[in-house]
């Protein structure tokens, strides 16, 4: 086991020149910039991930699913889905969870073909995620590996703003850290009288978290918050969050 | 393919809501997908203002996925009346884009909501390009915001002037042109077309080439703006001054389409074209008249009818009218009042030609309507609830004439109506049962024995009786027997007590929780009876403060009105009494429309599993107001229970 995981080390593929998409990208977002534009004038890709499991060094991707917002309206029209073909892991304990077969696994496209399909869509997009950190530890982890650098684009875990504006309203009376379940996806949409969506499946699931977003800066901006900065640091200062899985 | 950048699947959502919604359920399965992905979706937190009333460009049609909107109107003075809620599975924003106007109403939503919004120019196109869908915009839409060119044709309007005066769209052009053609050659002058024109009363004239072929025509307006304007020689050739082509539609169209293309070419005359001959002309003004075709058309008819039995087919055609009130945007409290003077009218012309047939009566008489039809609160087929009122007379013999005349023009008169659809009573509340058909004498004694002896379950039976009003004959008989009940009850403190009491009898089916009440089995499982659990009590407290205070108002709505005005209610309790009772009537409208239409026969359980959420939150709150109201009664009535 041990000789098998040196030579991986050993025979690991070094890191390919960045990819176009990627310079851009950090040209693009570089470090320390300030966001003063209003939320409304900026676009944003809402994505979720389906994994094969939470070990960062293992796991991989099976599916992504992503949906545009613009003008703080969802674009129904603007949708990303595929489906990946793991490298490795193609029955897992996931498969239970997100229900895509071995079999629909192995038709589906590489990595490599995705993930520059997905960047292009994402454009000059913030993105927004529910715990979004881990997709984009997944996904940095693949154009790191793939496209030779990683993304630095700003980025909103609703997670996080549902803290900030909960935190705001004051209303975590019947205290939420006590319950491990309080701020998933599902459970955050039903407390919000959200429509909801099939669970587990990216698409559905990026489109659940687009609708929770809107909720969430529509009620934060009522709050008074307006600018970019400002969301992004309500956001932020509750970087200290338990992992509701 | 096991993947696919431009999968939708969260446009299914979109699909699926939009395949369950009225009218994009018509749509094909491609036509929506297409239409779905088109949309985007908003959310409005509650309180936000979305429509601003004449100035809100409206850039979208809204479809409510979640939530809820309230629209209102303010007035020059400032004045806010609201017109409607909107729910879940609702638009919102379709009239300003047909009309190309600013929004015409203000809009805020209540709740939290979500939207799915079409652009303007998407469902520009769906409009032109789906006939069902522009139908349904245009079918559901008020006249009475009906604007631009049709100003003309709302003066023109004679109609008594309701709130609810509305317009059907639906029947064929070809059925609702009323004039003949009249055409003219090419080669006839100014001169000679307008005499034509006034010879035979008509605003427009199609002109004929040698082969006969209908190349143009020529309107008043032509007359008026490029001869007579411009100092043309009436000499002029009617060729020179023709509109040509002429614009046609198919006979086979309706006549809410007629009424689009009109309004699209800017235009009030249409050449209806079948099998590519021209048949005859179609006017603004005909649709005009056809738009009466609910009510007014209704009015005009029975008023003309000389045969009792020519009655019985339009009386029948009452119910009807009101699936048109209601897309028209009407409220309830109008269509039942509108619903009573199309029954009044039909009972006024029904024993007008009785009389004739049987001669006058040997004494003055009032047919008198009691119970829902005395409130002025008929919706679908009411039980008849009648009676006869005539004057007294001192010569025995004209008594005994008297009688037998009313006995044989009652018996007559409930099989007429029975003939027009209104079912008996099967408490034999009616004129041909003897006790009710007395003179004014027996009458008061009725009255006066109903109000002074503190038997509740008399009082109980003869509520129906304090609703009565006059229907036909001697109004004036009825007017007197209205002021004595007026004097008595008012004295009659116990008698008071006893409607009091009664009033706290039917409870609102709430739980202690705020859960809804439904029956836990038997036919009307999962329901509850609207009328008897919420409904009676407003009807039951209106007519106990009416008596209380002397309003001789029979209508609820009026009562509370006049109670109001007379500050036995105060402003802020009359407002929501109003607004509760008001939404229980429409839901019961609405609700009974359903089951006819469905072929059952109209009832009053309501499941409140097929409501919105919002109308059970509003359900609800009409129980809270009965709540308190029954509070008040025991503190000013002094009942405990």
């Amino acid at each position: 086991m041990q000789i098998t995981h040196l030579f991986q080390k050993i025979t690991r593929p070094l890191r390919p020149p960045a990819h176009p998409l990627i310079i851009h990208n950090n040209n693009l977002f570089p470090p320390g910039a300030k966001y003063p534009q209003l939320l409304s004038e900026q676009e944003f890709v809402v994505l979720d991930t389906e994994l094969t499991g939470f070990n960062r060094k293992q796991d991989e991707i099976v599916a992504i699913g992503a949906v545009r917002i613009k003008n703080l309206q969802i674009l129904c029209g603007e949708t990303f889905y595929a489906l990946i073909r793991p490298d490795e892991r193609f029955h897992t304990k996931s498969t239970l969870v997100h229900r895509l077969t071995p079999q629909e696994l192995r038709c589906a496209s590489p990595m490599a073909d995705v993930l520059p399909r997905f960047l292009h869509f994402c454009g000059d997009a913030f993105l927004v995620g529910h715990y979004v950190r881990l997709d984009l530890d997944f996904i940095n982890r693949a154009t790191k590996k793939l496209l030779g650098g990683v993304l630095q684009t700003p980025y909103f875990d609703t997670m996080c703003l549902a803290m900030a504006h909960k935190n705001y309203k004051n209303d975590h009376a019947s205290d939420i850290i006590n319950r491990h379940d309080a701020y998933t996806l599902t459970a955050l949409s039903a407390e919000f009288g959200l429509p909801s969506f099939m669970e587990h499946n990216a698409l559905q699931d990026s489109m659940q978290t687009a609708y929770l977003f809107l909720y969430l800066i529509k009620k934060m901006s009522q709050q008074g918050l307006q600018t970019m900065q400002e969301y992004l640091v309500a956001g932020r200062n509750r970087s200290m969050i338990w992992w509701p899985y | 393919m096991a993947e696919n950048e431009q999968n939708f699947i969260p446009v299914e959502n979109v699909v699926s809501f939009l395949s369950n919604t009225l009218p994009f359920n018509r749509l094909s399965p491609d036509e929506l997908h297409r239409l779905a992905k088109k949309c985007v979706i908003d959310f409005f937190p509650k309180g936000t203002m979305i429509f601003n009333q004449g100035l809100t460009t409206v850039n979208f049609l809204y479809l409510i996925q979640k939530g809820g909107v309230k629209s209102y109107l303010k007035n020059e003075q400032g004045e806010l009346t609201l017109n409607d809620y909107r729910g879940e599975g609702e638009y919102f924003g379709a009239l300003p884009i047909i009309q190309e106007t600013k929004a015409n109403l203000n809009v805020e939503t209540v709740e939290d909501s979500f939207c799915f919004l079409i652009g303007k120019k998407d469902f520009q196109a769906l409009l032109a390009q789906n006939a069902e869908v522009s139908q349904y915009f245009l079918r559901t839409m008020s006249a009475k915001l009906v604007k631009g060119v049709y100003a003309e044709l709302r003066q023109h309007k004679i109609a008594p002037r309701t709130d609810g005066a509305l317009y059907l769209f639906s029947a064929p052009v070809e059925e609702i042109a009323k004039g003949k053609l009249y055409t003219a050659p090419t080669n006839a002058t100014v001169k000679d077309v307008a005499q034509i024109m006034s010879e035979n009363f008509i605003g427009s004239l199609l002109l004929k080439d040698e082969t006969d072929t209908i190349v143009g025509i020529i309107t008043d307006k032509d007359l008026r703006t490029k001869v007579v304007a411009k100092g043309l020689d009436f000499a002029t050739l009617a060729s020179e001054i023709m509109a040509s082509p002429v614009q046609t539609i198919s006979s086979q169209a309706m006549a809410f389409d007629a009424l689009l293309k009109m309004m699209k070419e800017k235009v009030h005359h249409l050449a209806i074209e079948k099998n590519g001959q021209i048949l005859k002309m179609i006017t603004t003004h005909d649709i005009m008249v056809e738009q009466g075709t609910s009510p007014l058309y209704l009015f005009r008819e029975i008023v003309a009818q000389r045969r009792i039995e020519d009655l019985y087919p339009l009386a029948q055609k009452v119910p009807f009218v009101i699936r048109t009130l209601i897309e028209e945007g009407a409220k309830a409290n109008n269509i039942t009042r509108m619903i009573t003077v199309l029954n009044d009218h039909i009972l006024d012309r029904l024993l007008s030609l009785m009389v004739k047939e049987m001669g006058e009566p040997p004494l003055p008489f009032c047919w008198l309507s009691m119970g829902s039809e005395g409130r002025r609160e008929q919706t679908f087929k009411t039980d008849q609830d009648n009676a006869i009122l005539y004057q007294d007379s001192e010569n025995p013999k004209v008594m005994a004439l008297a009688e037998d005349y009313f006995k044989a023009f009652a018996r007559t008169a409930i099989d007429h109506l029975v003939q027009c659809g209104y079912p008996l009573c099967p408490g034999e509340i009616m004129a041909t049962n003897p006790k009710w058909r007395q003179p004014l004498s027996t009458w008061e004694h009725y009255f006066k024995r109903w109000c002074g002896v503190p038997e509740p379950q008399e009082i109980l039976h003869s509520t129906i009786f304090f609703d009565f009003r006059p229907g036909f004959g001697n109004s004036s008989l009825a007017e007197r027997l209205r002021q004595l009940l007026t004097g008595i009850a008012q004295q009659e403190d116990i008698f008071l007590l006893h409607l009091a009491r009664n009033c706290l009898s039917s409870k609102p089916p709430l739980s202690f929780f705020k859960n809804f009440i439904v029956e836990k089995n038997g036919e009307h499982k999962n329901t509850f009876d609207l009328k008897r659990k919420a409904m009676v009590f407003f009807v039951d407290f209106a007519r106990l403060m009416a008596l209380k205070h002397g309003v001789n108002e029979t209508n609820t709505l009026d009562r509370l009105r006049i109670l109001s005005e007379g500050q036995y209610l105060p402003q802020g309790m009359y407002a929501e009494i109003i607004e509760a009772y008001e939404f229980l009537m429409q839901l019961r409208l609405v609700h009974q429309l359903q089951m006819l239409e469905d072929g059952k026969q109209p009832d009053n359980y309501i499941n409140p599993g097929d409501l919105s959420d919002l109308e059970r939150q509003t359900l609800k709150e009409a129980f809270a107001v009965i709540n308190r109201l029954q509070d008040s009664i025991r503190m000013t009535f002094q009942i405990r229970e």
